[in-house]
């Protein structure tokens, strides 16, 4: 420790800290623009600069580490007259267009220049002009008012990833713009909106609607991914104008994907159900709340009455809070059904009743920076969790290995130390293969249960799981940690998978055979918690696919769209069209709810108060930031109405609070979520190695990052971007395409169970053989099946009609 | 005694009336100093402040770009905007309204505009004949200023030496 | 007594193809190098001789070449790496390309002298890219070197190996700055880096690097070959050695000229044949631009050494002396050397960034007739706030020149913002000035 005195104040601050560490250690402003402390320093606006005693120059104190007994003065007649003068000079050439600035009232220049600049200018020459540059439907630019701090270009290369903007030019001629006729594409690029001290970057969406001295901020909890990363939502009018980080250093620092940040525009979407809705002679009719669920709640008893109770299924989103999920499985319960899921992309339920509690990511978020080694098993990880993805390549440029097994061979822009891309009917293979590369390893007794070790006899291990087994195990190739801290974890793709219990039980036993943390990084905002509220069959009712695969007569559905949010979306089309009733909770109006029988308006999150579990299980609890729009109501209250409508008792709450008292049963939701917290299996699962399969190849159905919801999927300027805009094609690896005579670009027709797409065909190296990349939940595909199924693919005789042919 | 007789006298000869008929015969051919509104209108400063305007470039563009800054001094709460990207990329307001109700004319909203878009004008004597037309909106506000303008610009640019 | 020549760097002068390996193994070349890793001489040995030889960095900042050496660390698990910088792009300094195109292996003979000294491994030389002969003869001269035997695996048979590679830039003067060049050579956008840490503990690629002007490593061989002492004694205290003198301007013969330090500045101007046309002396800028302008009644007497000019109110810097005679405007001077530094500010930090421009505006406005009075003063402060806030030592470069002429030649300032013309134009006598 050292001691330093920074304007007479005395502080001890650690060894390689800088000035202005110990000077926000002390609260003493200094003022500053290309500093940030999520950032690396590069000292280059020269604002902060300060005066220490036996330096005859200023010094800047981003960039000055701190020595013993250091006096620094940072309000001297010298630190002022160099602050003041780098205040003129970022000045001169600064637009003083403040007024028709977004940046006006909430921008670091105008702070610091009303503290530390001139009133007048001194300058009287021409001012710069800069060209703006389009960089896509989320950022703004006003190249002008750049101060060339160069935060955006430092945080793309250091934080996203890839170094997307870039400073060109010399001098008063340099400008940050991006490579030539490209967007910036990052998946948390609306993170430099914040980070740009002046308005140079703002946001397109929010661009000229509101002063941000206007706007209402409410706390809220981004509810797109299993992160839970806190949310500031900013209102006027009662209507959501822009949504940014809070703080929060243990989830999502200050940082937020671009999905979490600009799904709001989804939430004012002309397509928000604002009055219940019944369907009479496949006619709808807008109608009153009594009338709505009396007449559903009278249904679904009439239904379950005559045809007895298990002919009623409740699809439960992952994204609704664990408020709805439990009113919704105590609904289904007091009608007698067991029938209830929110695994709705799942397709392998066999673990089911053999685990020991609920599944979560094994480790808190901050610890994931902290990890030696760490293996991902089947994600997609930008897309599925950016932020997580962004703690993992922290901890890669601090020294780990990242390992990843996965059907598609996408750049998570992390350099990844080993991989192996297989089929994900390989995947099972390639895990059994690392189980024995590292039951092998000496260090580590051969402690697996007969049965798994017989299995593992006839195993050939690869070069390369072999190589992922050395590195998971600590191995190195200049030096071996005899106790690494390494991390096993599960993707969505795993969880989507055909023998997600499999790839479960042989990824829970690497894990354990080298000490490594095992965890589930669950797809939806709430997967935890509505696991935790037991949102599944409990005494052999019906899964998420099996309620499909044996269509029901009555279905309820909480924020689902079947055809898009279910894993086979033909299968799901089929059972919703069959039914005989169909009672829908939904904030939006929307082709894949055309049959359904009675939608009921509820509220997405911004309007109601409820809980999240993260996939860390933090509980986190949040209130309605604005009114609900037109009739539209909480989720819970229009479930609450619904179980005294149908006669249920024990659905008496006043309150979502009560609601959440129940599922915790009045106690601490931290020591419940202590107890159940649990990724073991209580008895092992039958894994066999290779499974035939009928088809030459799989498809491999990752859900889009901006298709992943229904509010997401509603957010024009995310639909706008790149991501979402390319076409749809069936991605297939060049020697596969070659092999079954196809050429690039020719349409094909895909084939799925019942259902078929006409696609491009596009040539993709990082889809593996025998595979065929075809993403879900868009409308394009929703006529196929299975997201990791196998699939027919045909060439299309030239005379075909082109257009989508659906079964 | 002297005094009883001079009270005798003025009161038979009326003095006090001639007194007061002498001032009212002064002023009645003195310079009327009334004027007869409305056909006749007293003098007044350029720094007027009355009824709003919002004006317009001499091209026809309207000056506002919807920052917003009048609303936000505005100690009576009296403005309320609303604001968007036009279609050519500018920032222009979609409704301008005041409530001249609530109006005090203290001129802040002036003072606050950095392109001279809202100003008071000299108007005064404006009348509504129900409570909400004395809610101005943006195209009212607009067409006081193209009816005014002359006016508007003469004042700012006598004024202006004192800015 | 008329000045004589010292050659040392420029040793292969006046011989038929000066360039090549045979002329200089003629005159003694590559035995320095040959006897020093043959006797495997210890790196203090050398060192100590290099500090007793007064040599000091000859690209202008004059930091002692010795000291700079013993700061690089010793013992180093890696790569050490050996940079010359041949990045001139100064008006007016063109010393090191002759050195490059008249005498290029004794330079790569000190490169491996010092690779040697300071083990390192790999060496650059950053040429800069508008001279792009010269990158040529020096690449020729590299094949030549590397086939007899003086660059490579396994030097004389001792285990000391060395490579040296030529890079060129292109023609950025930024890129002249040590760490800008460093990130060049790592292929990025030439910009400095924030010192500390210095190139010793973290410089290409981020390992220890050895950054030093090319004349500096070219006089190692004769150091190396007569001792320290015997370089210092050719010149004045503090000043030790020879340096060479790129003389531009008004001037009978321009050229480089290599001579003793401590030379006065008439027997140097004699040297380069006086004033030309007869006419009288004005000013000189003794260093390059980034030195200050000294008047001729300041420069008359001064010595040309690191103390004798800091003492006439300048500085040496790389010997690049500019000589202005009577005809020359000072306020056009000055416009042309503020449009230099504003061109070549590379846009990193703020005060470099903006300043370098609006010092260029005011004097263009001036030099257009549309000065203020008040704009001298303007000048001034804004060269004031520029120097020492800004990252490298560009910012001081850009407001020397500035400080310097407005100081020295304010009344000329004052009578063309007065008279919109030049005072020199206008046949206004310079006696009839005073100067300060």
């Amino acid at each position: 420790m050292l001691n330093i005195e920074i304007d007479g104040k005395v502080v001890e601050v650690e060894h390689g800290s800088t000035i202005i560490d110990a000077a926000d250690q002390l609260g003493i402003a200094i003022p500053r623009f290309c500093y940030h402390k999520k950032l690396s320093v590069a000292a280059n606006c020269r604002m902060c600069l300060v005066q220490v005693e036996k330096f005859n120059k200023p010094l800047p104190a981003c960039a000055t580490p701190v020595a013993d007994g250091m006096k620094i003065f940072t309000r001297s007649k010298a630190a002022v007259e160099a602050q003041q003068s780098v205040m003129e000079f970022l000045l001169i050439n600064h637009p003083l267009d403040c007024p028709i600035c977004d940046q006006g009232g909430e921008c670091d220049l105008q702070d610091i220049a009303m503290a530390y600049g001139a009133p007048a200018s001194r300058y009287t020459e021409e001012k710069r002009v800069v060209i703006n540059k389009n960089i896509g439907p989320l950022v703004a630019t006003d190249m002008t008012r750049c101060i060339q701090c160069t935060r955006c270009v430092r945080f793309l290369k250091e934080v996203g990833g890839m170094m997307e903007l870039g400073l060109i030019n010399r001098g008063e001629h340099a400008e940050i713009t991006a490579y030539v006729d490209k967007s910036v594409d990052s998946e948390l690029s609306g993170n430099i909106i914040d980070l740009c001290p002046v308005g140079a970057l703002t946001s397109k969406p929010f661009r000229y609607t509101a002063r941000s001295w206007e706007l209402v901020r409410r706390p809220s909890i981004a509810p797109h991914d299993g992160l839970g990363s806190q949310i500031e939502v900013h209102i006027k009018d009662g209507k959501v104008l822009r949504v940014l980080p809070r703080e929060k250093e243990t989830i999502n620092e200050c940082w937020l994907s671009d999905r979490d940040r600009f799904s709001y525009e989804g939430l004012n979407s002309p397509d928000r159900l604002k009055v219940p809705m019944i369907k009479h002679h496949g006619e709808w009719h807008e109608t009153d709340w009594k009338t709505a669920l009396e007449f559903a709640g009278g249904h679904l008893k009439e239904i379950v009455g005559t045809h007895g109770s298990d002919e009623l299924g409740v699809l439960i989103s992952p994204n609704s809070t664990m408020e709805e999920a439990h009113l919704a499985t105590k609904f289904a319960h007091g009608l007698g059904s067991d029938n209830v899921d929110y695994r709705l992309r799942h397709t392998d339920f066999r673990h089911d009743g053999k685990r020991l509690g609920v599944i979560w990511m094994g480790c808190n978020i901050p610890d994931v920076q902290e990890m030696d080694r760490i293996l991902v098993i089947g994600s997609n990880l930008r897309n599925e969790h950016p932020l997580l993805a962004q703690r993992i390549r922290r901890a890669v440029a601090n020294g780990a290995e990242l390992s990843v097994v996965n059907p598609l061979d996408d750049d998570p822009l992390i350099p990844i130390k080993h991989k192996a891309i297989c089929s994900p009917n390989d995947m099972v293979n390639v895990l059994s293969q690392i189980l024995k590369a590292v039951s092998g390893m000496e260090r580590l007794s051969l402690c697996l249960p007969k049965s798994l070790s017989d299995l593992l006899e006839g195993v050939r291990v690869w070069d390369n799981s072999q190589a992922i087994a050395l590195s998971l195990t600590g191995h190195g190739e200049t030096m071996d940690l005899i106790s690494p801290r390494s991390a096993v974890f599960l993707g969505n793709i795993s969880q989507h998978h055909p023998r997600y219990t499999e790839i479960f039980s042989l990824a829970e036993a690497i894990s354990s055979l080298c000490g490594a943390t095992f965890g589930v990084l669950s797809a939806g905002a709430n997967s935890v918690g509505a696991n935790l509220v037991g949102a599944m069959p409990k005494a052999g009712g019906l899964n998420a696919r099996t309620m499909l695969e044996s269509p029901r007569k009555a279905y309820v559905l909480v924020n689902v769209e079947p055809e898009l949010d279910c894993h086979n979306a033909a299968l799901a089309k089929q059972a919703i069209e069959q039914a005989e009733c169909v009672v829908a909770l939904t904030a939006y109006k929307s082709e894949a709810l055309e049959d359904a029988t009675v939608l009921l308006p509820i509220t997405p999150f911004t309007e109601t108060s409820g809980t999240f579990m993260s996939m860390e299980g933090r509980v986190q609890s949040f209130t309605a930031v604005t009114k609900p729009l037109g009739e539209a109501r909480p989720g819970w209250k229009v479930l609450r109405v619904l179980g005294n409508v149908a006669g249920l008792h024990g659905f008496e709450f006043d309150s979502s609070e009560e609601v959440k008292d129940e599922i915790f049963g009045g106690e601490k939701p931290s020591a419940v979520v202590w107890r159940t917290l649990n990724n073991n299996l209580r008895e092992l699962i039958d894994v066999e190695i290779k499974v035939k399969l009928d088809s030459d190849l799989q498809r491999v159905g990752e859900i889009p990052q901006f298709q992943s919801d229904a509010i997401v999927r509603r957010s024009p300027p995310l639909q706008k971007t790149k991501q979402v805009t390319k076409a749809v094609l069936a991605g297939i690896h060049p020697e596969q395409l070659t092999k079954l005579g196809i050429n690039e670009g020719e349409k094909i027709l895909v084939k799925q169970g019942t259902g078929s797409a006409i696609l491009e065909a596009k040539a993709d190296i990082h889809v593996p053989h025998g595979c065929v990349r075809i993403p879900g939940a868009i409308a394009a595909t929703a006529s196929l099946g299975d997201l990791l199924g196998e699939i027919y693919i045909e060439r299309i005789p030239a005379t075909a009609p082109q257009e989508e042919v659906s079964a | 005694m002297i005094n009883k007789i001079r009270e005798l006298f003025s009161s038979f000869m009326l003095l006090e009336l001639v007194k007061g008929m002498a001032l009212t015969g002064r002023y009645f051919f003195a310079r009327k100093i009334t004027v007869q509104f409305p056909e006749e209108r007293t003098p007044m400063s350029p720094r007027f402040r009355g009824l709003h305007a919002l004006r317009r470039y001499p091209n026809g563009e309207e000056r506002c770009i919807a920052c917003k800054l009048c609303e936000a001094v505005c100690p009576a709460l009296a403005i309320t905007i609303e604001s968007e990207q036009r279609e050519d990329n500018t920032r222009r307001t979609t409704r301008y309204d005041i409530d001249l109700t609530k109006c005090i004319f203290c001129g802040f909203c002036e003072e606050s505009c950095p392109v001279d878009s809202i100003v008071e004008t000299r108007i005064f004597d404006y009348h509504g004949e129900k409570r909400g037309d004395l809610l101005y909106t943006k195209p009212m506000l607009l067409a006081v200023g193209d009816k005014y303008e002359a006016q508007i610009a003469a004042d700012r640019a006598t004024d202006a030496k004192y800015r | 007594m008329t000045a004589t020549q010292t050659l040392v760097c420029l040793r292969t002068a006046g011989q038929a193809d000066p360039a090549s390996l045979e002329t200089y193994l003629k005159l003694g070349g590559y035995a320095q190098l040959k006897r020093l890793v043959t006797e495997k001489v210890k790196a203090t040995e050398i060192i100590s001789q290099v500090k007793l030889s007064g040599l000091r960095g000859r690209g202008g900042a004059g930091f002692p070449t010795g000291l700079k050496w013993s700061f690089m660390p010793r013992y180093f698990d890696g790569t050490k790496y050996l940079v010359c910088n041949t990045d001139e792009g100064e008006p007016g300094t063109f010393k090191d390309r002759d050195i490059i195109r008249y005498n290029p292996h004794q330079l790569i003979e000190g490169m491996a002298i010092a690779a040697y000294t300071l083990g390192a491994r790999v060496g650059y030389n950053y040429i800069h890219g508008e001279i792009w002969q010269d990158y040529e003869i020096f690449e020729a001269a590299l094949d030549e070197a590397r086939q007899a035997g003086y660059l490579g695996e396994n030097l004389f048979g001792t285990g000391f190996s060395f490579d040296l590679h030529a890079v060129h830039g292109y023609g950025a003067y930024i890129c002249g700055e040590e760490t800008a060049l460093i990130e060049s050579i790592e292929g990025k956008k030439g910009q400095p880096r924030f010192k500390p840490p210095f190139p010793a503990s973290y410089g290409v690629f981020g390992k220890p690097t050895n950054v030093n002007n090319t004349e500096s490593y070219t006089s190692i061989p004769w150091i190396m070959e007569h001792g320290g002492q015997a370089f210092q004694e050719l010149g004045v205290a503090n000043s030790g050695g020879t340096k060479i003198f790129s003389i531009s301007g008004h001037v009978e013969k321009p050229g480089n000229y290599e001579v003793n330090m401590g030379i006065s500045f008439a027997e140097l101007l004699a040297l380069a044949g006086g004033v030309w046309k007869g006419r009288q002396l004005k000013a000189v800028i003794p260093g390059g631009p980034s030195t200050a302008v000294l008047p001729a009644s300041a420069i008359i007497g001064a010595t040309m050494d690191y103390d004798g000019l800091s003492k006439a109110g300048s500085s040496l810097g790389a010997g690049s002396m500019i000589v202005m005679d009577e005809t020359t405007c000072m306020v056009k001077a000055l416009k042309r050397l503020s449009y230099f530094f504003f061109e070549e500010s590379c846009g990193q930090c703020t005060p470099c960034r903006e300043g370098t421009g609006w010092l260029y505006r005011v004097i263009k406005r001036i030099v257009d007739g549309q000065g203020r009075m008040e704009d001298l003063d303007l000048l001034t402060d804004v060269s004031s706030n520029i120097s020492g806030r800004t990252i490298c030592a560009l910012g001081d470069a850009a407001a020397t020149p500035v400080l310097s002429f407005i100081k020295h030649f304010r009344p000329e300032f004052e009578y063309y913002i007065q008279h919109g013309r030049s005072m020199v134009e206008d046949g206004v006598a310079v006696e009839e000035v005073a100067y300060a």
